[in-house]
């Protein structure tokens, strides 16, 4: 829980909602601007229940419930979504559980985008053969059934939270890196870029001073987008019994555990699956409304 | 010279028959892909033995459970061959797959070409059946879309497809089975009936399976088709020429604009069956399918690294000869490929 | 046999050879008045075409000149109804005594083809590249004539025959790309024909073409004119091919025409000064060799504005103050010859 501060994954959304507002276009400036705000709102509104909530309001634990108070009904004392049948508060699972899954796209997209953002831009600026076989690396990696991969690893890994998050690593990275390659070809031909190299500035430098801040913002709306998938894949891992493993809840394994008494109590799965849908959604509508402005510039 | 035999000039003419053949665009294209996709393959197979290798604990372990002692799990080990180091294991592996030999599964001891072959047609028909679907109800949608952009049916397939886009197959899945298992109790929520046993019954078993693959699916397609198709009536000289003509707004749109549109779609189609491959582990899972993703995660859950290697193999020859048999068909279908590139 | 059989036979009959209805006696066919183009662009307009007035006569021809962005292009699109939705067309153009502006896209789709017909600029995309150009030429037939398949393609082929593309017959079959620029051109041109239009517009028509395919393609744009009797408007950035095949020639800047006349007249007393910039920058052969060829400097004007003066002021060497001030009006200055200029060129000022 200490690893990622609650307020970090907040801070960039709230600022590009607050860059929109201000836009020059200002007669149908607040319309277009909706298309960042409503997502980046929810999206808000999701990541402070999960992480906040459970700080400033006192919620019973997501683990250890008391059998005598399972399968309550939503609206009961003291649980205001109900148990579930071991007993357990599903309103603390959910946002325990969401703060497992985001915790756990955000490393993944994290580490995508620092090794994979890497290694595409060092591939696209040496060029040659050694460009080549990084690129048929990841080109392995892309053919193999990207589940199936995390699957594999988890299982090698055992099944635990940073494991999750090294088996997903394996799908972001080469997703990452060759965005980033081709946005760094596509710097490399650029008179700055030229300037840079004929005067002699060594590799790493015109990599760090020049082409990142270059593609970093391709990189991190690419990688936002990106979130959506992982969140998917990391519940379906937890799903699969890979990925976060019971009794600490996430929204995949609350679904897998729900659905083993999915006819008598519809709700342990639904609620789950209404959480993860609205987070999906929103970065993903985030992700595309700065896409589309990026594309548009 | 100018007196060649009868037979020579035959000879002659199909070997320059031959040569032609050799150049013609679209075979030079499968040759360099398939040149391209042997090391590819390679790669995942060694990618899949390191992983398999580093996973702690053995299978013999797993198959005897926790109370067998440290002699049972090495007699058994040096019955299954796992005595040896990994990099012969591989080697003989790998002679074994380039002779058609996958070796035993070692939890079950059967042949794993016996496995696939059970397994593979289950899986083979439900993503077919997905895909059959979903495109089924994608081109209608998306011509109509494309037909008024920004018009009522246009914006509710951008919702559409956005839903689809961000929601989970396994939720949907469940969403599914809740609404028609356990809700409205019209269709099995689980087992497969094989095509053997009728018809009608192995199609209601794929019903919500499929639906569950293919709604993701449908989306993904709808969005992609309907860009397209809006791209090129907005941007293409050939759309204008038609609409000059004086032929009407949906014989433009399916003539000219679908008719480009069908290779992109076709492209796409190809390119994402790696994904569907994933899919199908869960779907399967969900609904207790018999399919080779069900297999897969048996096997993980096994370690049975013989079963797991194949399996990965399989999928990725399926996702690699897919990708080859999409640009075949590009090759075949498209006039601009089919015949070369003539003139400036 | 239909009487749509035969495309040069069927047309032979609706104008004597070479003898042009005389403009005094007849009605036009097409009449522009006051034609208005303007785009939406976001948040800005883009003032296309300004009050654009011009009549057309059955058998002519007539030369549209401007600079791209001048508005040719645009204002002929909007008589087709080929303009995207984001274009307001306002004004009249009439076409054969019935209004084109305001039709809807329906009734707009009997005359398209039909009675106007376009010739485009870039032959290589302007055909559906996975269609075979047969089945290009066909589509135009059977959306206007009632003929089955077989007598839609031997129409087809024998329009190949008609603009001049080599066995026809084998063509016909054949893709866009296995054909050369100048036959591609040519296949366009057939399916404008395809329905015996009244008025054909070439828009760029040849510009996209090697020298030698542009005079070819030019040629055989006049002389089926001759032959079927149509009506011709050629759209050109280029003043020297309106001299060589024109009737009748309007210069068009900033969306608005600055001058017309017919092309005798034109060329014998140019008014406007952006024509004689035009003109002079056309090569020629009694110049010294390798003397260059003066250029009109600046830029075409910003069309997100109207401007309140001569749209050309600001590139003109005999601009004054009036030129900054008023917009000088549009006028028949001369019998036969409008311009739109406060101090025009005198007769000395043309070649």
């Amino acid at each position: 829980m200490a690893s990622v501060p609650p307020e970090a994954p907040e801070r960039p959304m709230l600022e590009t909602a607050g860059a929109a507002a201000v836009s020059p276009r200002r007669r149908r400036g607040w319309v277009r601007s909706l298309d960042v705000a409503i997502p980046a709102g929810v999206l808000a509104l999701v990541l402070g229940a999960c992480f906040l909530w459970p700080i400033v309001a006192s919620i019973p634990p997501p683990t250890g419930g008391d059998v005598l108070e399972s399968n309550l009904p939503p609206l009961s004392p003291g649980h205001v979504l109900g148990t579930d049948p071991v007993g357990n508060d599903i309103l603390s699972r959910l946002l325990h559980g969401g703060q497992a899954s985001i915790q756990i796209a955000v490393a993944v997209q994290g580490i995508g985008l620092v090794l994979g953002g890497s290694l595409g831009a060092f591939a696209a600026y040496v060029g040659g053969i050694l460009d080549a076989v990084i690129m048929r690396c990841l080109d392995v990696l892309i053919a193999f059934p990207s589940l199936v991969l995390a699957l594999a690893i988890a299982q090698s890994l055992g099944p635990s939270k940073v494991n999750t998050i090294w088996a997903l690593t394996f799908f972001s990275i080469p997703a990452i890196a060759r965005i980033s390659r081709a946005a760094t070809l596509r710097l490399r031909e650029q008179p700055f870029m030229v300037a840079a190299r004929l005067s002699g500035t060594k590799m790493w430098r015109v990599l760090v001073r020049h082409i990142a801040p270059n593609i970093l913002p391709q990189l991190v709306t690419f990688g936002l987008l990106g979130m959506g998938i992982i969140i998917i894949l990391e519940g379906a891992l937890s799903f699969l019994g890979l990925g976060v493993p019971p009794p600490a809840p996430s929204w995949g394994n609350m679904i897998f555990i729900g659905q083993q008494s999915i006819s008598a109590y519809p709700r342990l799965v639904l609620m789950p699956c209404a959480f993860l849908f609205v987070t999906v959604l929103s970065f993903n509508l985030l992700g595309e409304a700065l896409r589309a402005r990026w594309s548009a510039q | 010279m100018s007196t060649s035999t009868p037979a020579l000039g035959a000879d002659r003419r199909v070997s320059h028959g031959l040569a032609r053949a050799l150049r013609s665009p679209s075979l030079r294209l499968i040759g360099r892909r398939l040149a391209a996709a042997i090391p590819v393959l390679w790669g995942v197979t060694l990618l899949t033995f390191l992983v398999l290798n580093i996973m702690p604990g053995s299978a013999a372990q797993q198959l005897l459970g926790a109370d067998a002692t440290p002699e049972q799990v090495r007699q058994l080990e040096a019955e299954l061959n796992l005595d040896q180091p990994a990099w012969v294991r591989y080697w003989e592996w790998l002679q074994g797959v380039v002779t058609g030999d996958l070796g035993n599964s070692i939890a079950s001891g059967q042949p794993v070409t016996t496995i696939i072959g059970q397994r593979l047609p289950v899986s083979v028909e439900l993503v077919l059946c997905a895909i059959i679907v979903s495109l089924a109800f994608t081109v209608p949608l998306a011509l109509m879309a494309a037909r008024r952009p920004n018009g009522i049916v246009d914006r509710l397939s951008m919702v559409l497809s956005m839903t689809g886009l961000s929601i989970a197959n396994y939720v949907f899945a469940l969403v599914l089975v809740v609404v028609f298992a356990v809700i409205f109790p019209v269709l099995p929520a689980i087992g497969f009936v094989p095509l053997s046993d009728g018809l009608l019954g192995n199609l209601r078993s794929l019903i919500l399976p499929a639906i569950a693959i293919g709604f993701p699916l449908f989306c993904f397609y709808t969005r992609f088709l309907r860009g397209d198709l809006v791209e090129q009536m907005r941007g293409e000289d050939y759309v204008v020429t038609a609409k000059a003509k004086g032929v009407g707004p949906w014989r433009v749109l399916i003539r000219h604009a679908f008719r480009n549109s069908l290779f992109g779609l076709l492209t796409i189609v190809g390119l994402n069956l790696g994904t569907l491959i994933g899919a199908t582990v869960i779907i399967e899972q969900i609904f207790a399918l018999p399919g080779i993703g069900q297999e897969l995660l048996q096997a993980i859950n096994n370690r049975d690294a013989v079963v797991v290697q194949a399996i990965v193999l399989l999928l990725a020859v399926v996702v690699v000869v897919a990708n080859l048999i999409t640009d075949l068909l590009y090759a075949v279908l498209d006039p601009r490929i089919r015949y070369g590139q003539r003139s400036a | 046999m239909s009487t749509y059989g035969a495309p040069h036979s069927a047309a032979a009959s609706v104008s004597g050879d070479g003898s042009r209805p005389s403009p005094s006696t007849t009605m036009p066919l097409l009449e522009v008045r006051d034609l208005w183009v303007r785009f939406r662009q976001g948040d800005r307009q883009v003032w296309a075409v300004n009050g654009l007035s011009y009549e057309l006569f059955g058998g002519q021809t007539l030369a549209i000149i401007g600079e791209s962005g001048s508005g040719k292009t645009v204002s002929s699109r909007a008589l087709m109804g080929l303009l995207p939705e984001t274009a307001t067309v306002t004004g009249s153009a009439r076409f054969d005594g019935e209004e084109l502006l305001g039709l809807s896209d329906q009734e707009m789709r009997q005359h398209r083809g039909a009675d106007l017909a376009m010739v485009f600029q870039d032959p290589t995309r302007s055909l559906n590249p996975t269609m075979r150009v047969g089945n290009q030429i066909t589509e135009a037939i059977r959306t206007h004539l009632p003929l089955d398949r077989r007598a839609a393609r031997e129409r087809a082929i024998e329009l190949l025959r008609l603009v001049r593309l080599p066995s026809p017959r084998q063509r016909f079959f054949e893709y866009p790309h296995q054909l050369s620029g100048g036959m591609r051109q040519r296949v366009m041109i057939a399916i404008a024909l395809a329905a015996d239009p009244k008025l054909l517009i070439a828009d760029e028509a040849t510009s996209s073409l090697d020298v030698t395919t542009q005079a070819q393609i030019m040629e055989l744009l006049l002389d089926l004119q001759g032959q079927l009797g149509m009506a011709l408007i050629m759209i050109s950035h280029d003043l020297g091919l309106a001299a060589s095949f024109a009737d009748e020639v309007i210069v068009m800047y900033a969306g608005r025409a600055v001058e017309r006349a017919s092309t005798h007249q034109l060329f014998a007393h140019v008014r406007m000064p952006y024509t004689e910039a035009l003109l002079e920058a056309i090569p020629r052969i009694e110049r010294p060799s390798h003397s260059p060829l003066p250029v009109t400097p600046g830029r075409p004007p910003d069309l997100t504005t109207l401007p309140v003066g001569c749209p050309f002021e600001p590139r003109c060497s005999r601009a004054r103050d009036t030129c900054r001030e008023t917009s000088p009006p549009f006028e028949e200055q001369e019998p036969g010859h409008w311009w739109a200029c406060w101090y025009p060129c005198d007769d000395g000022g043309s070649g």
